[in-house]
């Protein structure tokens, strides 16, 4: 039987995470739609999803050959490096150290590409549209794959982690096809705190546990590696936006 | 071609944005393994080592951004 306290997490993070991806994803295929029309857009990104679809058929069933220590070693080690790698970009970019993801600019970026290929290639217009919507669906569907094995495969969780993508793909297209405009609205940066936050507390979870230790509270556990997760993550935020001290600057004063 | 580049890119970046990071937390996973696989002493230990230790090691990265780019700014 499923347990609520340990599926809520494993939903909410492959929901957040998903999120994110598809957004970008969706200013991809929306560029695309803008400038060639919807067919090549349709076509590029339903060809990504059968390769992604065929990807998670081809080596979904491999995850059962291996033993679950190993594999809950592995899965925490990757998550753990790719949860700890979006806190601190998420970090970083709160301070202001590095610039927010914009997704207008990116939408711009998009359409201009297209644009100049449109000059130099106006024969092969449809297929360059149709690729770029594949190269972009396929490229953000791979880290929605991974964290729905990621955070799913470790604990039989599989299907919840689905469903949390699968919510975050219809939200995004049900928006998507209101304002038909790139979703820059959506606080992105928050959403990548937060899932680096769930996905560090999962990787330290599942490496324990590969490790053959038995966390006390189990599942509960990940709330506390969640909030210490958190505390990291702010606390690193206030770190970073303060200016360092320059001992030049200060000489020269 | 250059689309199986891009995706082996991807998924690279995906796991090691910063290779330091990368590193030292690879480093405190191998020494909180030894800890509950090697020693004698309570597994848990090795745990808190890897609870407590990846939080420091953020924050230590974030300093570091920090100081990286202090003179560019002063510079500016």
């Amino acid at each position: 039987m499923l347990i609520w306290s340990t599926a809520a997490p494993a939903v909410g993070a492959a929901f957040l995470a998903s999120l994110v991806e598809v957004v970008e994803a969706f200013t991809i295929v929306l560029a695309v739609a803008t400038l060639r029309g919807w067919r090549p857009a349709a076509l590029g990104t339903a060809a990504a999803l059968a390769l992604l679809a065929g990807a998670v058929l081809l080596l979904g069933p491999l995850l059962n050959h291996i033993p679950l220590h190993a594999l809950q070693l592995a899965i925490g080690i990757l998550l753990l490096l790719m949860g700890m790698s979006w806190l601190r970009k998420a970090c970083l970019r709160s301070a202001g150290i590095i610039p927010l993801h914009d997704e207008d600019a990116i939408f711009a970026a998009e359409s201009a590409q297209l644009g100049g290929a449109a000059q130099r290639h106006q024969a092969r217009l449809d297929w360059i549209a149709g690729m770029t919507a594949l190269k972009g669906v396929l490229l953000e569907g791979l880290e929605v794959v991974f964290i729905v094995i990621a955070v799913g495969a470790g604990g039989g969780l599989l299907l919840p982690a689905s469903l949390g993508a699968l919510l975050a793909c219809a939200l995004v297209l049900l928006v998507g096809a209101v304002v038909h405009r790139p979703l820059s609205r959506v606080p992105e940066n928050t959403l990548k705190f937060g899932v680096g936050v769930m996905l560090s507390a999962f990787g330290v979870f599942w490496i324990g546990e590969g490790f053959g230790l038995d966390w006390p509270g189990q599942d509960l556990a990940l709330l506390v590696f969640a909030a210490v997760f958190l505390c990291a993550g702010l606390a690193g935020t206030a770190i970073a936006r303060t200016p360092a001290r320059n001992p030049v600057m200060e000489l020269a004063r | 071609m250059s689309l199986l580049k891009e995706v082996g890119a991807e998924l690279i970046g995906m796991f090691f944005g910063d290779a330091r990071l990368t590193i030292a937390l690879l480093l405190l996973i191998a020494v909180a393994g030894a800890l509950i696989e090697l020693t004698g002493i309570d597994p848990l230990v090795g745990g808190i080592v890897l609870i407590l230790g990846c939080p420091a090691l953020l924050i230590a990265n974030l300093r570091r951004e920090r100081r990286a780019i202090a003179p560019s700014r002063s510079a500016a």
